[in-house]
């Protein structure tokens, strides 16, 4: 009897301490490289934007790597590595990983997973190890309001997503003055909704409706209906992908009509407009970044600052080779993930080290200009430099229609009426 | 102002609210048979969005066509999962039931992410548009109210005039009773589990004529949510007042939202929510039966 | 071999467990974060066998308490940053006003919904979860959705040193304690009046009615004392560990979906099941996101429904039954 259990309990505790033996043999990032470690988001509830981010990056390692020919390093050219793991979009995941990364592949930068929660989870774990921890996907403000030494931001802050957008409106309709504000219940989009918010009183519109729906929530009409009464002039609204396509779709179905609608990170996605057809006409969209963006490097010439990476159309065939999907487009979130590469192969090479507070600290004079655009970050990391740009579906193509300086045509004001839509007419200027 | 909103969502209330009663009937039939709480329910839900999107999208047929199809997944679905999980279960403490079907649901989404991938997807089935001057519907919504309720219908007859169906009720009554009966107990217990899947498959399609965008793997959870209150609301056990839950239920989460904007300072959609689960347990507490009474 | 001790033996595994946890984090290079994920897991399984283990209850809504647990601390921290010099009695004050919140929410949670049984009871709880989740986002309570992100007053209060080493080795080392003292008032009870009463219930609740045995007091009793361990392991693992709360995140039902898994992997009821279940889980999961990115979920989907089917008593079920009379078998309850 005795004899048994131990066949049992043997077997129980070898398999149990293997994880740890192996941890041992796990290779240690030597010399001769640089990597960067980052636990994406591949499975769980941002798969989406994690699988971007992956393709944006591995398109930039690439590049660095083949067109660029490596960091230059100590008068080296010194090959950039590129190391994953999938966090699942937990954050109980995201410090192990980020453990891993930095103790056992003992990487020379960390990327943060998408999201402010896991960014906010991941940030601890690296200032303790005093690793540079670039934030590509966490927009909320105040990760940088917390003192942190070693955060560094590439996407732009979550208050200034509907800026551009109000200007819009400010300079092209002067008569427009009732606007809407109707956002997701979620820290990030409540808090482009309070930067919305700030920016519209300053320019004078008047606010008159201002509402959140919660998260996960299949039916709008309640909220729409009651916008309808509040007969706004324009729209601005909008969470994360789900409840976009949602927010358009009932606005056609209650047959609301406004002079522009534009919604944050759904629009933007090409599967907006399949998925509505011509409803999606008109309708416009904040991004950090789309494809059809005039940054290039006469741009950057023009403008005295630095450029480095692949051109737009380079990127985005790198990005196909990299994910092994010609049919997918990166969006912005594989431009702002791949241009943080590109920003720190840049801060590397100023400083000559690889040692987090000498690229840290390069990082905060640092400014440069790449196919993502510009970027320049303040004391704290928050990113200051980067605008956005705003898109409009017109004829069924994304095109960028502010700030007039990148704009691949003009916007469409105002936007037909769903009925005129659905006798096909298109939003053309 | 407010009358005409009010009424406005209350037409609206009822449209949704017979979609949403018939997207319970699945689980309320399960319960009712088996006692078990199918957790997964939102994504066999999501399973029936993806067949409506591949009839419509990809073959271009008329989403009424995808029905039969859908109810036929969900039968084949439901038996493969009855054979594989649940018979083994049935005398097992909830636990197992409850996490078997968790899993279940989780395989699904899984499975349809390695497929379809995470997009989310929509179509545009345009048949044109009603106004009611305090609102608007458009056709393709009534359609699906209309299925709705002829699929609960049909489901009514099909329990009251068949021997299949009244084995069930009876195995519904008292499972004891009718094994000694001779009605053969575990046959019901597969045919109920199977329907009820395919049930759930077919709601997702009525539910996506009714919202036909947003099709992703993951969109099944609030439907999970939304059918436990549904279903509580109905008694849990019994698939017709699952129907009728589902219009009260439609009418709550329509007009309270009219009301709760009059309190200052709170978000009264997110309030709506609150409403529906809190309603849920004052039924859970007072009347575990439900408040509706159906035979 | 029987003495006074003997029945405290079964406490040893665990011990020993924990102390080979903290050895191997503490000194095998890069293994302490992966160390304190498996402590958060063993934390909540142990936490949450006190009640589902012991009375066959299945609380969906578990994570509400690690909810409230971690808005305890985040309330103390946030509320009394202006006084820096209370330092570590912050922290203290935290932990006091998470075990206040889980133990008022279970109090009020457990007087309506214990009335209820088995399914009835798993949905009147997923409702519990959801319903205040929603209420904090509708009322803005505690600054609504917004949430609340507060390192900055952390490293206010407690100096940026110390308080990086509390988010980075304290904070999971606190998760350490708390496991291990659920798992000695698990054993507590086991072994006094409410654990034989439980039992009871969990076989025949109307019969242990009809002996005359007071169920819903002692069903109340281990609801609220599960509770309260979970309100710790939320101000712990996630107020302290990563001082930010956002209602989705803390509100999240996966994670009662994986507390479930944990204490049915390692073998509901017993002592050392949830700590069994907790390392298997978290290491497997863990080395299937470094080899098999992107498919684990569908991995677990498959290994879950094949335990429950196979064998429902699990890990620690299984090896108390082959165990039982055998020198071994007084370690494993």
């Amino acid at each position: 009897m005795k004899f048994f259990s131990l066949k049992i309990i043997l077997p129980a505790v070898l398999i149990s301490i293997i994880p740890f033996i192996s941890t041992f043999s796990a290779f240690a990032a030597g010399h001769g490289k640089i990597v960067i470690g980052h636990s994406a988001c591949l499975s769980g509830k941002y798969a989406k934007a994690g699988e971007q981010a992956v393709g944006g990056i591995e398109a930039c390692v690439d590049w660095v790597n083949n067109e660029y020919g490596g960091i230059t390093l100590g008068g080296k050219k010194v090959p950039l590595k590129y190391k994953k793991y999938d966090c699942e979009s937990k954050k109980e995941s995201v410090t192990s990983l980020i453990g891993r990364l930095i103790t056992v592949d003992k990487v020379d930068v960390v990327f943060a997973p998408y999201s402010s929660g896991l960014t906010l989870r991941g940030a601890p774990i690296a200032e303790s190890h005093q690793m540079l921890y670039m934030d590509h996907g966490g927009a909320n403000n105040k990760i940088f309001e917390q003192g942190f030494r070693y955060a560094v931001q590439t996407i732009g802050p979550a208050t200034s997503y509907h800026k551009g957008t109000l200007d819009m409106v400010k300079k092209i309709a002067p008569d427009a003055k009732k606007v809407a504000l109707a956002y997701e219940d979620s820290e990030f989009a409540t808090m482009v909704m309070e930067g919305a918010k700030n920016h519209a009183e300053k320019l004078g519109f008047e606010i008159v409706f201002e509402r959140t729906y919660p998260k996960g929530t299949t039916d709008l009409t309640p909220l729409l209906s009651a916008m309808k009464a509040a007969k706004p002039d324009f729209v601005l609204g909008g969470g994360h992908f789900e409840d976009g396509q949602l927010f358009n779709r009932q606005m056609a179905d209650l047959n609301i009509n406004v002079d522009c609608l534009s919604l944050i990170a759904a629009a933007t996605l090409p599967a907006f407009s399949d998925a509505l057809g011509h409803m999606a006409e008109g309708v416009m969209g904040p991004s950090h970044w789309e494809y059809g963006v005039t940054y290039s490097k006469e741009a950057a010439k023009e403008k005295g600052k630095q450029w480095i990476g692949p051109s737009q159309d380079e990127f985005v065939s790198l990005f196909k080779k990299a994910t092994g999907d010609q049919k997918m487009l990166p969006d912005y979130h594989a431009a702002e993930a791949g241009a943080q590469v590109l920003a720190y192969v840049l801060a590397v090479e100023k400083t000559g080290s690889t040692d987090s507070d000498k690229v840290r600290a390069a990082l905060g004079d640092l400014e440069f200009m790449s196919f993502y655009g510009s970027w320049d970050i303040d004391d704290s990391g928050l990113q200051v430099g980067h605008s956005m740009v705003d898109v409009q579906w017109q004829d069924g193509k994304r095109v960028i229609v502010w700030p007039e300086s990148a704009q691949t045509g003009k916007p469409c004001y105002p936007m037909p009426t769903f009925d005129e839509k659905k006798d096909g007419k298109k939003a053309l200027p | 102002m407010l009358l005409e909103q009010l009424s406005g969502n209350l037409i609206q209330g009822v449209v949704l609210g017979a979609v949403y009663g018939m997207a319970t009937m699945g689980l309320s039939l399960i319960f009712g048979v088996l006692k078990v709480v199918n957790v997964g329910h939102g994504a066999f839900v999501m399973v029936g969005a993806f067949v409506t999107l591949f009839f419509f999208s990809s073959l271009g047929l008329n989403p009424f066509i995808a029905i039969p199809a859908a109810f036929l997944v969900g039968i084949l679905l439901g038996l493969a999962f009855y054979y594989a999980a649940i018979k083994k279960l049935l005398n097992a403490p909830e636990l197992a039931t409850l996490l078997a079907t968790f899993s279940a649901g989780v395989l699904l989404e899984e499975t349809v992410k390695m497929i379809f991938g995470s997009e989310y997807r929509g179509f545009n089935w345009d048949v044109g548009k009603v106004d009611l001057i305090v609102t608007a519907l458009p056709m393709s919504k009534i359609f699906a109210a209309l299925g709705s309720v002829a699929i609960a219908l049909l489901l009514y007859v099909w329990f009251k005039r068949t021997r299949a169906g009244s084995a069930m009720r009876s195995v519904v009554e008292d499972s004891h009773g009718a094994r000694v009966c001779g009605v053969n107990v575990d046959g019901v217990y597969a045919m109920s589990f199977a329907l009820g899947i395919g049930l759930t498959v077919a709601s997702g399609v009525l539910l996506t004529m009714f919202i036909p965008v947003g099709i992703n793997p993951y969109m099944g959870g609030g439907y999970t949510l939304k059918a436990f209150v549904i279903a509580v609301l109905g008694g849990l056990s019994s698939p017709y007042g699952a129907f009728f839950g589902g219009l009260v239920f439609g009418l709550i989460e329509n007009t309270s939202y009219t009301l709760f904007a009059f309190i200052p300072g709170v978000e009264p959609f997110s309030l709506t929510r609150f409403l529906s689960f809190l309603i849920l347990l004052i039924i859970l507490l007072i009347r575990p039966t439900g408040i509706i009474k159906a035979k | 071999m029987k003495n006074r001790l003997s029945p405290y033996y079964p406490l040893l595994p665990v011990f020993v467990a924990y102390f080979a946890l903290f050895l191997v984090g503490r000194n095998v290079e890069g293994t302490w974060q992966l160390v304190a994920t498996l402590l958060f897991y063993c934390a909540l399984g142990q936490a949450f066998n006190i009640f589902l283990g012991m009375t066959g209850y299945v609380d969906f809504g578990y994570v509400a308490f690690l909810g409230v647990g971690t808005y305890g601390m985040a309330i103390a921290i946030t509320g009394l940053a202006n006084f820096p010099q209370l330092g570590l009695g912050i922290v203290a004050i935290g932990f006091v006003l998470a075990i206040i919140m889980a133990t008022l929410l279970s109090t009020a949670v457990g007087a309506v919904a214990l009335r209820l049984r088995g399914a009835y009871f798993a949905i009147a709880t997923i409702g519990v979860n959801e319903g205040f989740r929603f209420l904090i986002e509708g009322a803005n309570l505690w600054n609504g959705s917004s949430g609340m992100i507060f390192t900055a007053q952390l490293n206010e209060i407690l100096g940026r040193d110390l308080a990086s080493r509390v988010m980075t080795l304290w904070a999971d080392i606190l998760v350490l304690f708390i496991g291990a003292l659920a798992a000695v008032v698990t054993l507590l009870y086991m072994k006094s009046k409410i654990g034989y009463a439980l039992t009871a219930l969990r076989e025949d609740e109307d019969a242990a009615k009809v002996m005359g045995i007071n169920v819903t007091k002692y069903k109340i009793t281990a609801f609220i004392t599960s509770a309260s361990f979970a309100g710790t392991v939320g101000a712990a693992a996630w107020a302290l560990k990563t001082p930010y709360v956002f209602p989705p995140e803390v509100f999240e039902i996966h994670y009662t979906i994986e507390a479930i898994i944990i204490v049915m992997l390692g073998g509901a009821g017993t002592l050392l099941g949830p700590l069994v279940g907790a390392l298997i889980y978290g290491v497997s999961k863990y080395y299937l996101s470094i080899f098999l990115p992107g498919v684990q979920l569908f991995i677990f989907a498959l290994v879950i429904i094949f335990v429950i089917v196979t064998f429902p008593e699990g890990v620690v079920g299984v090896i108390k039954r082959k165990t039982r009379n055998t020198a071994i078998g007084q370690y494993i309850i």
